[in-house]
Parts: structure tokens; sequence; C-alpha cells
């Protein structure tokens, strides 16, 4: 009895939800109709037809199949005027395209970054024969399995806006493009079938030291197609900043090749391969970090705490170049265009800069701060804590700097009592001579802390002499790789090509970097010698000093005088840098290698605000990059691609700080729930398995344990 | 001695705060009167002072939770406990002057007041379009004729521009008193240094009329020299600008 009348009501209750879903279908129908029917109102063209032209009910009364067969052919020889744009449900058309590329962006930034973080994980877990790396790996495979899909929806969401919205424009990108479309979409599938045959053959090819490598193989392959489909789809959107192989006043194409590898394409290129990885190194320690906050029992803290170190480490890592990869693709853009260069530093986008100044400086004291409360579960770590406080001053000190803007918001009465245009903070920190000091001091104080958390659980270090072949060989290979670096470029500023009464300025940066070039050979010498802490500290404080304080001050002199001798001063800074992160880090290894472990890492054993600021961290990327997806996109003002084809559309206009604000913060908004929801729906099946463990106490996927193990001994 | 400086943390994190305020409100404004030799102090601006102010407390708050026995020893400083007088002094200081503190600042922030907006003023408006391509016709002359339109140009400078931005383009012309915003000091490195020399030929064609309305163009005392002076006679002035501040314009960068 009961039966039939829960059967009837569902009977019914099914009724009612058919007709509600029919009378809903029905109504979309029309209103879509409606919608596309909409004119846009003023500034967009759309075909017009003749007022006299008779219409459908006069037709029918008149009811001949002649006429009704001349107005046809008078209709199909009519030609229609181009459609330059449309609108989106009475929606501004910008707006639109603008969150879903940049939804379909971040999607992409995760899929592209985190396969290249997968595969690093699983070759480190391979070759040190620790299964928790071969298992994280395979676990962001999987989540990258359910964005992937996500990724390519909304891509196809946005070539359908983008040729329904824009179709002029589009009409151009295709004449121009239509040969690499073609093999993005053969890329496309090159990453689908590697994506899915990494993820699947995960477990079978577990067992011997082959099937491992090819396994790694097919992840080093999925990235190889990531990369070449992100470089292909790159070359479009910078060729709307940058066009080249066209004839502009008519468009037409002279050259693929050019419009493809076009001026900004390689700077593009490099600055976001490394912002994906760091991208993806984030969002891999915030899932890390909502994981801790969930978990139940140890061993799941003790894992996600590992997780999101392990994120958190990866994505400083990227970090720590992106700076250089974002100044080397800023001077390009001021090369292209001085006017795009001149709006994007000087101009109307400068706010947006101080912003990004903002959200890069949160991004590093997020990271310092937790590798500072790390140190907490290392025992031993109490040696190295009191560094803590001075690295605390200088990277606020130099987030002080690196955020004064050069124009500073000043009311009446205060620049009266100024009584001129900068005020002194203004004036020597606004500028990017003291931007470019400081952000390197960042750099260096943060690869410190990282030094100061590896080093807290190693006590006594073993003569250098007991390091064997491997010590000798790491510390020389990473002498002559800093030595190329440094050598070669000092010698190649001698032949630039610059006016002679430029040239004076570009003797003290040869200057800087032969005496960089000492200080390393001293520190490998200093290191054979067993002083391998007195090494570091003395390639740190020549760094800082030239890198930093005397680049400082020399950046205000070639300002002045010689502008151009810039681009070669801000090179010559990168390099004296990067020899010191270089040198200082393989010193490190082999320094410590041997060196007796004074107490272990506790992992799970950390305050519950740093899996927080492991949060923030990727809440800051995340809206670092819709920022700066809309400062690059922006450039353009009111030309669809850059001196070629002009947006006359109504919405050729730069928007406000604050609507770029609301609207970058709804895409921050949609994409992290949008990516939470995915994360979930992916571990949707490990919590039903769970659950069976728990209810029947066996493990329903049967996982050949210690293969992976054996396999890597195999290797060794 | 470790136990005493752990107990006064709070103490002392906030006595950093407190000096960070006196250094920007007190001590930066004479020190830079004195390196800059000017007959005035030079005010922190209160944009900046916010700035920086947040930026010390945040240091402060981060480097007091870098570890849990630092955040307790923090907080801890606040729980009554049978320790020396001085803390006890301390603490009663504490809870008296931070209520005040922030009524202080409720008070102060609605006490009506006249003060004029603060600004948010584009440093370098955007280059017309038009304006992006032009280039120097002298500078491609040979250097006698070059020296020759840089002396010619300085003339032209200390005629039309001298009054304003002073005989070294230093901004200290006679008339610089009366600005509410002094003229430009092209002296210094961060101005025309840092614009290629179009930019110039711009700013002095069109003037403040033509800047676009995100500049303020209702702030700037720069006239439209268009109908008074010939293109050749602008581009002159540019050199001997240049030449009179002993700046170089910014060159355009080879592409690489």
């Amino acid at each position: 009895m009961n039966k039939s009348k829960i059967l009837l009501r569902l009977t019914k209750r099914n009724i009612v939800v058919a007709l509600v879903l029919i009378i809903s279908i029905c109504a979309s129908f029309s209103l879509t109709h409606k919608a596309f029917a909409t004119e846009v109102e003023s500034g967009v063209e759309l075909p017009q037809f003749d007022t006299d032209q008779p219409s459908d009910t006069s037709q029918a009364s008149e009811g001949s199949q002649a006429e009704d067969a001349g107005a046809l052919a008078a209709a199909e020889e009519e030609e229609l005027e181009p459609v330059q744009y449309r609108s989106f449900f009475g929606l501004d058309s910008r707006v639109v395209v603008w969150i879903v590329s940049e939804l379909h962006l971040m999607f992409a930034a995760f899929v592209l970054g985190v396969p290249i973080f997968a595969v690093i994980v699983e070759i480190v877990g391979f070759k040190g024969g620790d299964i928790k790396y071969d298992k994280m790996a395979k676990e962001f495979t999987k989540l990258l399995s359910a964005a992937f899909a996500t990724t390519a929806s909304l891509g196809g969401l946005l070539a359908f806006c983008l040729f329904g919205l824009y179709p002029e424009f589009m009409s151009h990108m295709t004449n121009v493009f239509a040969p690499t479309m073609y093999v993005y979409a053969l890329m496309f599938f090159g990453e689908a079938f590697t994506l899915y045959a990494y993820y699947y053959s995960w477990d079978i090819l577990k067992g011997s030291a082959s099937k491992k490598w090819f396994h790694i193989s097919l992840g080093v392959l999925l990235n190889l197609f990531g990369t070449a489909l992100m470089f292909t789809t790159n070359s479009w959107a910078t060729y709307m900043m940058s066009p080249s192989g066209i004839v502009p006043t008519t468009g037409r194409v002279l050259s693929l090749y050019d419009a493809f590898y076009n001026l900004l394409w390689m700077p593009v290129n490099i600055h976001r391969l490394i912002a994906n990885v760091c991208f993806g190194g984030f969002i891999v320690g915030a899932y890390a970090a909502v994981k801790f906050l969930g978990s139940r029992t140890e061993e799941e803290r003790a894992h996600y705490d590992w997780m999101g170190y392990v994120g958190n480490f990866i994505g400083i890592g990227a970090l720590i170049p992106l700076p250089f990869a974002g100044y080397w693709l800023g001077r390009e853009v001021y090369s292209a265009s001085p006017v795009m260069g001149n709006i994007m530093m000087g101009g109307a986008f400068s706010w947006t800069f101080i912003i990004q100044a903002i959200l890069i400086g949160m991004l590093f004291i997020g990271a310092n701060y937790y590798l500072w409360l790390g140190m907490g579960r290392i025992k031993g770590s109490e040696r190295y804590t009191k560094f803590i406080k001075y690295l605390v001053f200088i990277i606020f000190a130099c987030f002080a700097v690196w955020l004064t803007p050069h124009n500073l918001p000043l009311s009446g009465e205060e620049r009266a009592m100024i009584g001129e245009q900068y005020h002194p903070f203004s004036k020597y920190f606004g500028v990017m001579a003291a931007k470019n000091a400081v952000v390197n001091m960042i750099i260096l104080a943060t690869f410190f802390s990282f030094l100061i958390y590896r080093r807290s659980n190693k006590g006594e270090t073993v003569p250098f002499a007991e390091q064997g072949k491997a010590g000798k060989v790491g510390i020389f290979s990473a002498l002559i790789f800093c030595l190329l670096m440094l050598v070669s470029y000092a010698v190649s500023l001698n032949f630039v090509d610059i006016d002679a009464n430029m040239k004076p300025f570009v003797k003290p940066l040869i200057f800087s970097l032969y005496i960089q070039t000492f200080a390393v050979c001293v520190t490998t010498f200093l290191t054979f010698k067993d002083k391998g802490k007195l090494a570091q500290m003395l390639l740190f404080a020549v760094t800082a000093s030239i890198a930093v304080l005397y680049f400082w001050y020399y950046g205000f002199q070639v300002m002045e005088k010689a502008n151009l001798v810039l681009r070669y001063l801000s090179v010559t800074q990168v390099s004296i840098v990067m020899s010191c992160l270089i040198m200082n880090a393989v010193i490190d290894v082999f320094m410590f290698r041997k060196a007796k472990v004074v107490g272990g890492i506790v992992w799970g054993k950390m305050p519950v605000r740093s899996q927080y600021a492991l949060i923030l961290l990727c809440v800051v990327i995340v809206i670092l990059m819709g920022l700066m997806g809309f400062i690059r996109s922006g450039l353009r003002m009111d030309w669809h691609i850059y001196g070629v084809l002009q947006d006359t559309s109504q919405w050729a206009y730069t928007p406000t700080l604050s609507f770029m604000g609301r609207i970058v913060g709804v895409i921050v908004a949609l994409f992290l729930g949008l990516v939470a929801f995915v994360f979930w729906l992916a571990n949707l099946g490990e919590r039903k398995a769970k659950e069976k463990v728990a209810e029947y106490g066996y493990e329903t996927e049967t996982e050949p344990k210690g293969v992976l193990a054996a396999g890597c001994k195999d290797v060794r | 001695m470790v136990n005493k400086r752990r107990t006064y943390l709070m103490i002392w994190v906030i006595f950093a705060v407190i000096c960070l305020f006196l250094f920007l409100k007190y001590a930066s404004p004479k020190v830079f009167q004195i390196l800059m030799a000017k007959g005035h102090p030079m005010p922190t601006p209160s944009t900046l002072m916010m700035w920086y102010m947040i930026m010390g407390v945040l240091a402060g708050l981060v480097y007091a939770t870098t570890s849990n026995q630092k955040f307790v020893d923090f907080l801890s400083f606040l729980l009554p406990d049978r320790g020396p007088v001085i803390k006890s002094l301390l603490q009663k200081v504490l809870f008296v002057s931070f209520p005040v503190l922030v009524g202080w600042f409720v008070y102060s922030w609605s006490l009506p007041g006249a003060a004029s907006p603060v600004e948010l003023r584009i440093q370098h408006p955007t280059l017309p379009q038009n304006y992006e391509k032009l280039e120097n016709p002298f500078r491609h002359e040979d250097a006698e004729t070059q020296r020759l339109c840089i002396e010619e140009g300085k003339i032209l400078f200390q005629t039309y521009c001298r009054p304003c931005h002073g005989s070294k383009a230093d901004g200290n012309g006679p008339f610089a008193n009366a600005f509410r915003l002094r003229p430009i000091n092209f002296q210094d490195p961060g101005t025309i240094a840092t614009v290629v020399d179009n930019y110039l030929f711009w700013r002095i064609k069109e003037g403040a009329p033509g800047l676009p309305s995100e500049s303020t163009p209702w702030d700037s005392a720069m006239p439209s020299w268009k109908d008074d002076l010939k293109d050749d006679e602008i581009w002159k002035i540019i050199m001997g600008e240049y030449d009179t501040a002993g700046v170089m314009p910014r060159q355009r960068e080879k592409l690489e």
C-alpha cells in the first residue's frame, strides 16, 4: 500500500517536473529568439533592411507564389552589410568576453602548470624511492583530468562568444591565423590523449624502472603538447598587441611566420610558462591546506602538511624568476610601442601596477611566513630563528619601497607644503632603479629564508674532502655555469650597438660582472677549504652590495644620462643575483649532504594559521592573474589589433579602476568556486571508497604496495 | 634576559611601531630638509604615512606570530600575573592608551574640517597616437647644426619657458611660487629624462588643455603653444631644454 502511494506521488511529481521542464524550454527558446534578435544600441553596425520591404503578412495576403519567389530571389541577391558587433542578451559584450576568457585562462594555467609540477614530483619520487611523491603526483593528475574538461568547455564558450560577438575581429584573426588554428586543434587532441594516457596508465606502468620511465615520458610529452598549445594561443594574443606580418591598411597577410612570431610573443611565452608553474604550486598548496584543515587523523595532517610544503616550495621556486621575466616583458611592451609602455607604467594603468606591487609583496611575505612557521616542526631550528627578525625587517622595508608610487596622491595643502612635484620618498623610491633593487633584495632574503629552513635539522657537517667526486663535480659545474653566464655577458657588453657617448655608462656594468665572477671563484675556493658558510656569506654580501645598493644608486645615473643602458643594467643585475642563488644553493646542498641530523621533521605539527597563509597565497595569485590579464589586454586601449583594427563598439573605453576591481573580483570568486567544485567532484569516488573501507573493513582498491619502491631499487 | 625579552614582546612591537611613526612624522621631514637644502621641512604625505604605518604594524604582527611560542609570549603580556611593577604599570598604560587612541582616531576622522581632497593624478598621461611616430628632425643633422639648434633652443627656452621653469630648468622661475602645483624640475632624472622627446613636443604644443581628463587638465597651468610657436621652434626648445637641465631624452629602444 505504502509502495503504491510512493509510486503515485513520484509519478505526479514527475509529471509536474516534466511540465515545468517543457514550459521552461519553450520559454527559453522564445526568449532566446528575442534576445538574439535584439538590436544592439548605438555604435554597432548590424544588417540593415529597407523599410519599404514587404512584411510577412502582406506577402501572405497577396498569396502569389510567383511574387514570393521574386521576393526570395531579391532577398538572396541583396548584400548584407558585414556585422561588426553583436550583443550577448543585451549585456556588455566586452565584459562577457573578459570574464569567459579570464576564467578559461586561469583553468588553462592550472591545466598547464600542474603537469609540470606532477612530472617533477613523480621524477623526484622515482629517483628518491619515496612513494608519497608518486601518490601526490597521481592525486594531482586526477584533479587535472577534471579541470581539463572544464578548460575545454570554457575554451569552446570563449570561441563562440568571440565569433558571435566580435565577428569582424574574428574574421581578421581567422584570415591571418587559420592554419595555426588547425595546428592548435591537433595539439589539443595530443594533450587530451597524453593526459588520459598519463593518468590511466599510472598503475599499469609500475613495477619496473623501464615502465616508470615510459610513464614519465608520457608526462613529458603531455607537457610538450601543453606548452605548444599555450605558445600557439599566445601568438594570437600578442599579435593583437604588436601586429606584424600583414599590410596594416588592408590586413593582407604577408608572412604568417612574422605574424606568429611577433615582437611580444616570446616574452609572453616565457612569462606565462613560469607563472603557470607558480600558479600550479600555490593552488596545490591551497588544496593541501584545505585538506589539512579538514583532516581527522595525524596521518592525514602529516600528509597534507607535507603536500602544502611541496606546493609552496614549487610556488616560491617559480616566483623568484618571475619578476625578471615580467620586467623583460614590460620593456618589450615599451619597445613595441612607447604609447603602450607609457600608459602602462606612467599613465592610466600605473595604479594597477601599485595594486600589482601590493599583491607581489603579499606573495613573498606569505611564502616567507609559511617557511618561518614551518621551522617550528623541525627540531634544531632554534639555532636559526634569530635571523627571522632581520628577515622580517628587510622584507617589509623592501616591500615599503616596492609599493611607493612615483606619483603620490596628495592634498592641495600637502602639495603646497612639499613645494615641488615629488616628495623625496617618491622621488627616490618610486622609480624603476629603486624597484629593481628592492625586488632583488626580497628575492635574496627569501632565498636566505629557504636556506635556514633546509639546514634547520642539520648538525655538524663533514669535511668537504669526504663529499667525494659528487661534491667536486657539483661545485665545479655550478662554478662553470656561473662563469659562463657572467663572463659571456660581460664580454658581450663590450660590443653593444650604442652611441659612443653612452658607452662609458656600460663600463661599470662590465666591472661589476667581473667583481661577481671573482667573488664566485673565491666562494668555490673557500668551499673546498671547508669554509662553506663563510663563502656563502661573502657571496651574499658582494651580491647585495652590487645588485642592490650600487645599482640602486647607479640606476639613477643611467636614467639621467643614458637610459638605453638601463636594459643592460637590469640584465646585469639579474645575472649577478642568479649566480648568487645558484652558487649558494649548490654549496648548501654539498656542504650539508652527509651532515648529522639533529632532529627529524614532524610533519603535521603546524599551526592552523600557516594553512591560512597557503590559502591566502592561492587567492592572491589568482587575483594577480586576473589583474595582469586586464592590464595586458587593456593596454591596447580602443584597438582590437593595435594600430590595425580599431574597436568602434560602444565598449571601446578603458574601464575605471573601480569597475575593473569589481569584474576581477567576480572572476576570482567564480574561478575559486569552480575549482572547489571540480576538486569536490574529483574526490567523490575517493570518498565513496573510504566509506566502503570504513563500512566493510577492506580496501576496495588493491594497490600493489611497495611495487614502486621495488622499481626504484632496480634503478639504484 | 631572554625571558624578559619574551615577556615584553608586545611592548617591543608597540615601541617599534611608535618609533616608526615618530620617524615619519617628525624626523624624516627635518632629515630631508637638511639633505635637500630646503628652507622648509618636507612633511611625509598622509597617504604614504598610512601605508608605511600599516606595513609597520603588519611586520610586527607577522614577527610576533612566526612561532607558537612567540605568539603565546606576545599575548601573555596582557594576562595578569605577579610580575614586576614595571610590567603592571605598562599593562595599565596599555589598557588606558589603546581605547584613548581609538577614540582619538574616531574623533579626528569625524571632526568637521576643510581639507582639500586627495587627488589621484596621472603622472605621465598617455601620449596620443598621432604623436607617437614623430621624430625630432634636427636629431639627424650633423653635429654643428645640432649645436646651433641647441643654442637657438636655449634662447627660445629662456624667452618662453624661463618665467615658470627657471633659467636652469629646475622649476624655480620667477613665477613658480605663484602656482599651487609648482612647475616641474627638469633636472630631476624622474621627469623629462624618462620620456621620449616627442612626448615633450605634445606637452608643449597642446599644454594643459590637451591633457586627458584623468590627468586633471584643470590642475596644470601649462599653456598651449601651438598658436604661438612653430613646430621647428618647439623641437629646438626641447633640445635646448634637455641641454639646460643636463639630462638626456629617453631613447627609442631597438626591438630584440
